[in-house]
């Protein structure tokens, strides 16, 4: 029997009890059109990620946290430990180690790095137009994640002015929905001292931001120089000396992609611990993955259930054509290609099963995603939630394959073995 | 005389064990020669089908030996079997076995389709055999809806699809009226006279079995008579009359028997045994089956 006369035979041998094969495909449907989705969900993702790497591309950063004995902080992970107050001097509040000036000295000295910069939390009060309205400030952008801004008009605060960035949902306080017509604009900022006393600083409006889902560019953003003005303010107003601690610094790496590693094993030498945008992205990606991972088992069990209706339908039809099998063997049809025949059967319920189900995900999945981003999502810039991976597709169908196959495998296999005077006795 | 197609030397063929052991064919050693038309003949239970069964190469015997072309067949591979079934062999079932979801024509191609006959040959030669048998007009029809008859001549045109040097038939006229028997009759040894294809044939019809070249009386699992001879159909002999007038006995002859080849002893010649063998057929039979249950018995054992 030739390959295609298999493959029509079995076709039109699944299309003779409709209702029996309509079920099967619909739980093959089922798990394809699941797995689909999850892992289109993921590659959205992914790719949002990625498009946010790829627009830190050029920006060679790299932030460094104390160098982590993890186990060691950990709160009763170990027993009473002699008391240094230089190191408790750079605890913070959560037990946490953090960064001394003298680090940040340190950090500087280390090749290739330039720009170091401890990262900061200012508090401000409010914002103030040249009108005289005040606006609260609940929060505002680290300077450190202006890599990651994206911009509706205008450029980035620069490094060393006293520039600002305002978000898109920020430009009613100046009545207009052009962003174009804020810049320039000035503001005032104000912040408390410790002693509860309101200072205030003046910046330059040079941007207005897009929000991420990160959360980067939902709150305006000053340049390093206005934000090491606003925490000067804030940490002034008492006469005693601070010490200073910082969560992380910044620095610029020259030439990340020759000296990303030795930068990072100099600070880890030091005893820091350094990530590039996209080590931290990675780990973003990471969780990303683990997550989609779930998902698809869920599609997998889904699939699961559904190859046991494949045995369960090739079985009943391997009994109700005992006959006919024992015809075909008597007529001179080995048993091997009496297993061809039936695991085919197999396979043509997993190729409706998956390209109906595949189809359907990849059209729930972009209209979905379209109607999302455009929707409730559409603040979030550059978004998506579902992508088209032709690798995946071919991937999910590939295994759907199998899968039948499989599960076509146990039933092909005893039509295979009957024997035609007895199958053809059977009543 | 013809080369042998068929031998078989010993045939043994024993359905289960134990207590529900049943010893359908009991040691039967003949030939069947090229181009030959052989009626196996006898009542019903007695091994017939068994018998065609393991001829066709579609069973295995549980003793004893079959030879295609004199070669044991138990030689052969699966596969080889399996092509032996497909391009040499055309099969006529005592039930119809076409599919009802399929057509005509769809039906009486099974074969080539198996053989791997590309799709447009495969239908030239399918309306072809449907021509020969008048039924190119159902060709389209679905097997369900065909009268009986027309079942029968579907079934008979996917047996010489390929055209195969030996047809097998199982009571190919058991489910015809008289009219339609005749016919199908006549399309069989047309073909018979035509091509010389060897003809084997189950049935329980005389007249049928008068036309064949020989007769296989079985009983019992046991070929009690074999006989030649095409004249007793005009004599209107029934097939009880010929096995007692024309035929030998072969009951006797035990497990080292020679392959019962009876040389067309005329009508009018009766067998050596022809005067103990009673006043009936049955009679006749059964004496002969009595000595032979014991051989056969042992034979079972030896080969257990
Ligand atoms: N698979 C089987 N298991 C047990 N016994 C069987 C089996 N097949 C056949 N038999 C027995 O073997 C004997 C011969 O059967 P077979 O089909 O050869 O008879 P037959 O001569 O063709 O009869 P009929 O004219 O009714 O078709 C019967 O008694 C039958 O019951
Ligand atoms: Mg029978």
């Amino acid at each position: 029997m030739r390959a295609v006369d298999i493959a029509g035979t079995a076709l039109g041998n699944t299309m003779r009890s409709k209702t029996r094969t309509f079920l099967t495909v619909i739980a093959i449907v089922i798990g394809a059109f699941t797995l689909t989705l999850t892992s289109g969900l993921g590659a959205g993702i992914n790719k949002y990620v990625d498009t946010m790497v790829s627009g830190f591309g050029e920006i060679d950063q790299i932030s460094i946290m104390p160098g982590a004995d993890a186990t060691a902080q950990m709160p009763g992970s170990s027993g009473p430990v002699a008391y240094d107050p230089a190191e408790a001097q750079a605890t913070g509040e959560f037990g946490m180690t953090m960064l001394t000036d003298e680090d940040i000295e340190t950090i500087a000295q280390v090749e290739h790095l330039s720009n170091v910069e401890p990262v900061v939390f200012v508090a401000a009060e409010y914002l103030e137009t040249a009108d005289g309205d005040q606006f609260t400030l609940q929060s505002m952008d680290l300077p450190a994640n202006a890599a990651a801004l994206e911009l509706a008009a205008g450029v980035k605060p620069a490094r060393d002015a006293m520039e600002i960035t305002i978000p898109e949902t920020w430009l009613e306080i100046y009545g207009t929905e052009d962003p174009e017509a804020v810049l320039g604009e000035t503001v005032t900022l104000g912040i408390k001292d410790l002693a509860q006393q309101v200072q205030t600083v003046d910046a330059e409006i040079v941007g207005v931001s897009q929000a991420a889902i990160s959360g980067v560019g939902a709150s305006p953003m000053p340049s390093s120089a206005l934000n090491e003005e606003l925490y000067g303010l804030q940490t002034s107003g008492l006469e005693v000396e601070q010490p200073q601690a910082y969560v992380q610094a910044v620095a610029d790496v020259e030439d990340m992609a020759a000296n990303e590693q030795s930068v990072k094993a100099a600070l880890s030498e030091e005893g820091f611990m350094a990530m590039t945008v996209e080590d931290q992205l990675g780990v973003i990606t990471g969780i990303i993955d683990t997550v989609t991972w779930v998902l698809n088992g869920f599609a997998l069990i889904a699939l699961l259930a559904a190859s046991f209706g494949i045995v369960n339908t090739l079985l009943m039809s391997v009994q109700e054509r005992t006959r006919e099998i024992g015809l075909m063997k008597a007529l001179g049809m080995s048993g091997g290609k009496v297993f061809g025949l039936f695991s085919m059967e197999a396979v043509m319920l997993g190729i409706m099963g998956s390209v109906i189900g595949v189809g359907l995900g990849v059209v729930v999945g972009l209209t979905g995603n379209a109607a999302l981003v455009s929707g409730p999502l559409s603040g979030v810039a550059g978004l998506s939630l579902f992508a088209v991976d032709p690798m995946a597709i071919v991937l999910i169908v590939l295994l759907i394959l199998v899968i039948a196959f499989l599960a076509g495998t146990m039933p092909a296999a005893r039509a295979a073995k009957k024997d035609p005077i007895e199958a053809l006795r059977y009543e | 005389m013809s080369a042998a197609v068929l031998e078989t030397e010993n045939l043994v063929k024993v359905y289960g064990r134990g207590e529900s052991r049943f010893d359908a064919l009991k040691g039967l050693t003949f030939e069947i020669r090229q181009g030959e038309s052989v009626a196996i003949v006898g009542k019903s239970g007695s091994g017939k089908s068994t018998l065609m069964h393991l001829l066709a190469l579609l069973d295995e015997p549980t003793a004893g030996v079959v030879a295609m072309n004199g070669r044991p067949v138990s030689q052969l591979k699966p596969a080889q079997v399996s092509e032996l079934r497909n391009d040499t062999f055309g099969f006529v079932f005592q039930q119809f076995f076409l599919n009802a979801s399929q057509t005509v024509l769809e039906n009486v191609i099974l074969p080539l389709k198996i053989a791997g006959v590309g799709t447009a040959e495969r239908k030239r030669r399918g309306m072809e055999v449907l021509e020969q048998l008048d039924m190119a007009d159902k060709a389209g029809n679905r097997a369900t809806d065909l009268s009986g008859g027309q079942k029968q001549r579907a079934c008979i045109a996917r047996a010489l699809i390929n055209e195969p040097s030996v047809l097998f038939a199982d009571e190919p006229t058991g489910n015809l009226d008289t009219a339609t028997g005749e016919v199908v009759e006549d399309i069989l040894f047309g073909l018979h006279r035509d091509r010389g294809i060897t003809l084997v044939i189950v049935t329980h019809d005389d007249d049928l079995a008068a036309r064949c070249q020989r007769r296989l009386l079985m009983q019992d699992g046991m070929i009690v008579a074999d006989e030649s001879g095409e004249a007793v159909r005009s004599a209107g002999a029934s097939v009880g009359q010929t096995s007692r007038e024309g035929s030998r006995r072969v009951g006797g002859h035990g497990k080292h028997a020679a392959p019962v080849v009876v040389d067309g002893p005329g009508l009018d010649e009766p067998g050596p045994d022809g005067p103990e063998a009673g006043p009936t057929a049955p009679g006749a039979a059964t004496a002969g089956a009595a000595g032979q249950v014991e051989n056969a018995g042992t034979t079972g054992e030896e080969r257990a």
